[in-house]
């Protein structure tokens, strides 16, 4: 591989793009480990009482976005741009959704505050962590989704649109796990 | 091959006096407790490999500087090696059967360190910013003949000689560590109450005083945070807890005296006039104290017990406010305050 | 004034104002949800101040990253503005501009990595200097009440962070920030050897992602500043290491640290997957893994703790920050928390730190070792294995740190067996290198002195770990000053000589003229013999019972005739990383030029003019041989052409 043409060929570039953002992944995933590894010293068998009802809705509707994102991005793979447009503005909706559900509703619900011993401790942390992720998720589906509406992706060229896709997926399967070490696991306190 | 055999016999010299010279040259402490003389005795280990892969190294390394560097006028390249597998693994696998045994050795001296012998007497110790407090339960004669268990305090730590004592370490307040080095022994003292509460099993072998010291730093005052430890013979040591545990039916100055010992406040407070971390005591009674805020006070009882049962109230000029420990208010009971007043007064 | 027009001066100023805009916003959110901005009881006063001096310093560190225009082709990508790949200098600017700019070229951003590094590496130093000399002798004079320090200090401790000053909480700061900043140094100066090198070495035109590249050097910046500056905010008296619960009532210099410390980590992460995708993706023709230059596997295993590991310290210290700032009971334990819990996030990353500080330097010395015996370096795959090796052991052995430390007793010993298992590949590496001095045909200009010295400083430091290793001795061991002397081998031994070695044998390819020999062997041989004498001192003090991070100890302990030449010791080093920093600036200027290839090397590097032209190769070559075979005749390593300049291969 000449060091040359590897300047600007896209084919390459793609291939290090992708590399890339996985080790950014991988790196990332370290610190919802650590959060994970933090509720299980802290409360062990245990679990902050919270709203079970609450907590399944916006786990579906973090899933359902996850499945529209893959939707956009096979439109796009196969270049229609429309229906890209459209299964992204949805995820993107979706997203918001779940952030209200989490921020705006869960933590004005939950019985106790950030400062009320182990459990809200671990409860905002990780919720705090993972809205936190969401959030940035969602800026970067806007700017897809903006770019997009410009016509700045094709059926070829559109690793902007499938790395939004990528993280959007950890994103969420992040919080499956978040949802089971928060709202399944154990026994409230 | 020749160069071989000259290395290792310089070698095995170098390995021979280094490891004399690191075992026999005075490194270490006293000995003054049983887990010591495990622990010294696993150091001697370590001594000897250090010796022997130092040595290993640098004595090749050093040869080869002196034997294989450029003459003058010399040219050329060094002779064409680029491995040899057989080589690469025996140095693989030799260290790593050396780390297994070194483990198990680890694992057996760690054993003997942490022996449990049932005999053991407890002592609780209280650390907290930046003092050491020692806790023991005595057996006292109640009224009715009954036996009955009070608590004494002390600043010292009187362990009895060749008797296991299992040490309680509770912390008020952030991890302090309980260090003394003659007995080769270390361990974090926690905050947060019993679920945090540590143990340390230590058996004195030679009598005599020694410091504990924490290890962990807590602080501004870190440094200073010891409190001697005293090794005495059993029947010392017995009679020592009685005449602790006995109601104290000397004078209010006497009694104050020994307060002042048992909570600590001559760890910072010195009697002779020096000034240890707080003013000294001697000739404070009506003498004309300057505060920091500039103003003075005469050092009248009222003022001595303010500074005693709320040290932030006024700030004697020249100390730093809020080393002194707050919760004296609680931990002495109105009566020993009065007889500790009574002991500075006596001090003109 | 052309300075002012640089990124590093917009930089700053953007930081400043965005500080105080910060401020005022932090402020204006408690006036509207109408909490107190100011009380006078002074335990309330500190916290107010805190929380509204933070969200500050954090958008002042955004700010400064405004400023330097990092975010500008980001930006433009975000609001569909097409971004162009030419990253080459505006020719317009003078030379020297690039270096306070943001610029894309790996090798500008290598030597920007490595003068910041030393610019800490002096800050901290001087931190040493000063608490050695209180260190000299028993009981507190230097720093004592009424010295230029309370003078200095007092006001900013009061006004900042409520915090009176005292020479035990001084000593305790400049410990624990000469502990952080050394070690910040030593990840920039990592960073300024993979920069600047890896391209280098594998025949890459640059590093796979420049932007990223000159993000993750500039976060340093605004890092290093918000580290330092928390001598002003009262300092912190924890060590570096911050634990919990200590960690929770210093004063405001604790944020600063934490802060400090995030930004420098974010660096290591970026700056760490832009490694692995270079080194993955970007090598020359016909350079397979096995034939890339050692160091380019040392910089890999190095990428690979730093872009896992370092998350772990960052949460660690959010979760502190948080404690402190919102009262969440992470680590207090009267209140549901866990002080332990702290402690193994932060060994987490803390321990595959320290191989993070080494591998590059052990690297380098594998890299010059061959080229001054004239020999192959002995065994290549096992050396370059073991990097691999000690990256992943290091990963199960945090918690020997925490021997003592009360955690569940059934840990230890797993991890005393972990711990130990260590020495076996860096053994490796050791009897690889004696190896390949055998039978050689030695010269010892003055890289080589700083390669030889820091084997036997490394082997000194490592020897010492396995007796910390064995749980028994450690008790004994542990927080005293057998640990400082430990580790101060290991971090010499591995990455300061080394680092040196690198400067001094690169220095040519980096300015085209020669380093004064004369002086770089004076340094060499103050810095080696100050160095011994000081912590062969460590450890004699150590073993007998000298605790770390104390002010003063008692006289009656007989430690003060070796401290005082501990004392002095330091001087001698401080003393002579001076005459080096002269010698270099001295010469990249005065020097004789050098412009061929000076060593007679045989990797890429030294086949194109000195100072590397911009992109490096002007055509990409081709790798034909083995890297390290000195002393086969006719042999050579890479296939320069057509080349436009210097020879083919070493011959
Ligand atoms: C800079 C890097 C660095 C390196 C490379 C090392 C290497 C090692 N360290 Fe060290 N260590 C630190 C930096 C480093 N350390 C720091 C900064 C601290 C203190 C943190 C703090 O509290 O502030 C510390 C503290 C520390 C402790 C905790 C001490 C305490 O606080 O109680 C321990 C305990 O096990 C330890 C062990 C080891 C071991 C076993 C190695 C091994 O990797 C060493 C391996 C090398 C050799 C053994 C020599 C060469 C090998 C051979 C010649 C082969 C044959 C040898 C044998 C079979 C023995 N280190
Ligand atoms: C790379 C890391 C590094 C380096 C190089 C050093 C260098 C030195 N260190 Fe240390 N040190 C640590 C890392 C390091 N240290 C760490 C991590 C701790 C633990 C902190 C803690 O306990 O929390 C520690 C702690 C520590 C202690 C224990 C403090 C205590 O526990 O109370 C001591 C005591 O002697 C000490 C001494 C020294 C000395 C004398 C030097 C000398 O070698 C310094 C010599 C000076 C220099 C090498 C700099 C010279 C540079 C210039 C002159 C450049 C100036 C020009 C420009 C501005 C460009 N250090
Ligand atoms: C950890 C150190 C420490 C301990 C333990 C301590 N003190 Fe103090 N004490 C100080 C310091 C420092 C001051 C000066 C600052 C101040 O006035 O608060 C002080 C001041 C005083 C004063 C005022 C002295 C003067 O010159 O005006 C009295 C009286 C006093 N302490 C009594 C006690 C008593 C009684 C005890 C034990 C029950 C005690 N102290 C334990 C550190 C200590
Ligand atoms: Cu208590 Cu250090
Ligand atoms: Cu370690």
């Amino acid at each position: 591989m000449s060091t040359q043409a590897v300047a600007d060929n896209y084919a390459v570039k793609l291939g290090r793009n992708r590399l890339g953002l996985w080790l950014f992944i991988f790196s990332d995933m370290f610190v919802f480990v650590g959060l994970f590894v933090a509720r299980m010293v802290l409360l062990g068998p245990n679990r902050p009482e919270l709203n079970q009802m609450l907590g399944l809705a916006v786990t579906v509707l973090l899933l359902m976005s996850s499945f529209f994102m893959n939707r956009a991005e096979v439109e796009m793979a196969h270049g229609n741009r429309p229906a890209f447009l459209r299964n992204t503005f949805i995820t993107m909706t979706l997203g918001v959704l779940f952030l209200l559900g989490v921020v705006g509703v869960e933590w004005q619900i939950a019985p106790f505050g950030p400062a009320d011993g182990a459990q809200g401790a671990v409860f905002y942390s990780m919720t705090g962590f993972h809205a936190f992720h969401v959030l940035t998720g969602v800026i970067f589906l806007y700017i897809v989704w903006n770019n997009g509406r410009r016509g700045a992706y094709s059926a070829e060229k559109h690793w902007g649109v499938e790395a939004c896709a990528v993280y959007w997926h950890f994103v969420d399967v992040v919080w499956m796990f978040f949802y089971v070490g928060l709202y399944l696991m154990g026994s409230p306190v | 091959m020749i160069h071989f055999i000259i290395v290792s016999v310089l070698v095995v010299i170098s390995t021979i006096l280094l490891g004399l010279f690191l075992t026999n040259a005075p490194l270490l402490p006293v000995q003054a407790s049983m887990q010591a003389e495990t622990v010294d005795w696993l150091f001697g280990i370590h001594w000897w490999f250090i010796a022997f892969f130092f040595s290993l190294i640098v004595v090749f390394m050093l040869y080869s500087v002196v034997v294989f560097r450029r003459r003058k006028g010399e040219r050329g390249d060094g002779k064409y090696i680029t491995g040899s597998h057989r080589l690469e693994i025996v140095w693989t696998i030799v260290p790593i059967a050396i780390v297994i045994w070194m483990a198990v050795i680890g694992a057996s001296t760690l054993s003997d360190v942490e022996r449990r012998d049932p005999q053991a007497i407890t002592v609780d110790v209280f650390a907290s910013q930046w003092v050491w407090r020692f806790e023991y339960e005595v057996p006292v004669q109640g009224e009715g003949g009954e036996t009955i268990l009070t608590a004494i305090t002390s600043d010292t730590l009187v362990l009895p000689n060749h008797r296991q004592v299992v040490l309680r370490l509770h912390s008020e307040d952030v991890i302090h560590s309980f260090f003394v080095p003659e007995f080769r022994l270390k361990q974090d003292v926690l905050p947060g109450g019993e679920a945090f509460v540590r143990e340390l099993r230590v058996t004195p072998k030679e009598e005599g005083t020694f410091k504990v010291r924490c290890a962990e730093i807590c602080g501004q005052l870190h440094y200073a945070m010891q409190a001697s430890v005293s090794v005495v013979p059993q029947a010392e040591f017995d009679a020592w807890l009685q005449e602790q545990s006995g109601e104290c039916n000397l004078g209010d100055a006497e009694c104050g005296q020994r307060w002042a010992q048992t909570y600590g406040c001559l760890a910072c407070h010195s009697i002779t006039g020096e000034t240890v971390l707080g003013p000294t005591w001697l000739g404070l009674y009506g003498s004309e104290v300057p505060l920091d805020d500039g103003s003075t006070v005469t050092a009248d009882e009222e003022y001595i017990h303010t500074s005693i049962v709320d040290p932030n109230a006024q700030i004697v000029a020249g100390f730093p406010s809020g080393v002194m420990p707050q919760d004296f208010a609680e931990k002495l009971t109105e009566e020993q305050v009065q007889q500790i007043i009574a002991f500075i007064m006596s001090l003109q | 004034m052309r300075f002012f027009s640089t990124s590093l001066f917009r930089g700053l100023v953007a930081q400043i104002l965005a500080t105080f805009v910060g401020m005022a916003f932090a402020m204006a959110i408690r006036v509207v949800v109408g909490l107190p901005v100011s009380s006078a009881d002074p335990e309330l006063q500190k916290h107010i101040t805190e929380v509204i001096v933070i969200p500050g310093v954090i958008i002042g560190a955004i700010g400064f990253m405004v400023g330097v225009g990092i975010f500008k082709d980001w930006f433009k990508w975000a609001r569909g503005k097409p971004t162009s790949d030419n990253h080459d200098p505006d020719p317009a600017k003078p030379n020297w501009m690039r270096y306070f700019s943001v610029d894309y070229d790996h090798k500008v951003i290598g030597i920007q990595y490595g003068v910041t590094s030393l610019l800490l590496l002096g800050i901290g130093g001087s931190l040493a200097m000063l608490f050695r000399t209180e260190l000299a002798q028993s009981g507190i004079s230097f720093l004592s009440r009424g010295s230029i320090f309370e003078a200095i200090l007092s006001k900013p401790w009061e006004v900042l962070a409520g915090q009176q000053y005292s020479p035990e909480h001084l000593f305790n700061t400049m410990m624990s920030l000469h502990g952080i900043v050394m070690i910040a140094s030593i990840l920039l100066g990592v960073g300024a050897l993979s920069n600047y090198l890896v391209p280098l070495l594998i025949g890459a035109r640059d590093m796979a992602f420049p932007r990223l590249n000159s993000f993750a050097f500039w976060i340093n910046v605004p890092g290093a500043l918000i580290l330092v500056s928390s001598l002003f905010f009262g300092g912190f008296d924890t060590g570096w290491v911050g634990y919990p619960p200590l960690s929770l009532r210093a004063p405001l210099g604790m944020q600063m640290f934490l802060i400090g410390v995030y930004l420098v980590g974010l660096s290591s992460i970026s700056g760490a997957i832009n490694v692995i995708v270079t080194i993955f993706t970007m090598r020359a023709k016909g350079m397979t893994m096995f034939k890339m230059p050692i160091f380019a596997w040392a910089a890999l295993a190095t990428a690979f703790i730093q872009f896992t590991a370092t998350q772990l310290i960052g949460l660690s210290f959010q979760l502190v920050m948080l404690e402190r700032l919102l009262g969440m009971k992470f680590f207090d334990a009267t209140a549901g928390g866990d002080p332990i819990l702290y402690q193994h996030l932060f060994w987490f990353y803390s321990h595959p730190a320290v191989y993070v500080f080494i591998l590059p330097g052990l690297g380098i010395i594998s890299e010059l070792l061959p080229v001054f015996s004239r020999k192959p370096l002995f065994g290549y795959r096992w050396v370059a294995f073991s990097s691999l090796g000690i990256a992943l052991v290091g990963f199960f052995v945090w918690a020997h740190h925490m021997f003592a430390s009360g955690m569940s007793p059934y840990l230890r010993l797993p991890f005393m067996y972990a711990t130990l298992l260590v020495a076996v590949p860096t053994g490796v590496k050791f009897f690889s290198w004696v190896g390949t001095l055998w039978e050689a045909k030695l010269t010892f200009p003055t890289p080589m002195l700083f390669v030889l010295g820091s084997i036997v400083i490394f082997l000194l430091g490592g020897v010492t770990g396995p007796p910390l290793g064995t749980i028994a001795t450690d008790l004994h061991l542990h927080d005293t000053y057998f640990v400082v002397g430990h580790f101060h081998n290991t971090m010499f031994g591995g990455y300061i000589f080394p680092f040196f070695a690198a400067i001094y044998y690169w220095f040519p390819k980096i300015t085209g003229r020669m380093y004064n020999e004369k002086l770089g062997k004076l340094h060499f041989w103050m810095m080696w013999i100050g160095f011994m004498v000081l912590t062969l001192g460590m450890f004699y003090v150590g073993l007998l019972g000298m605790r770390r991070r104390v002010v003063d100890y008692d006289a009656d302990l007989g430690f003060d005739p070796t401290h005082l030449i501990m004392t002095i010791a330091g001087f001698a080093i401080f003393t002579s990383v001076l005459i080096g920093l002269y010698n270099i600036v001295r010469s990249a200027r005065r020097g004789a030029e050098a412009k061929g290839n000076v060593w007679n090397s045989r990797s890429p590097e030294w086949q194109i003019p000195s100072p590397a032209p911009l992109h490096n190769y002007a055509q990409p070559f081709e790798v034909v041989g083995e890297p390290y075979d000195y002393g086969l005749p006719g042999s050579i390593y890479v296939n320069m052409a057509p080349a436009p300049s210097g020879p083919p291969g070493a011959e």
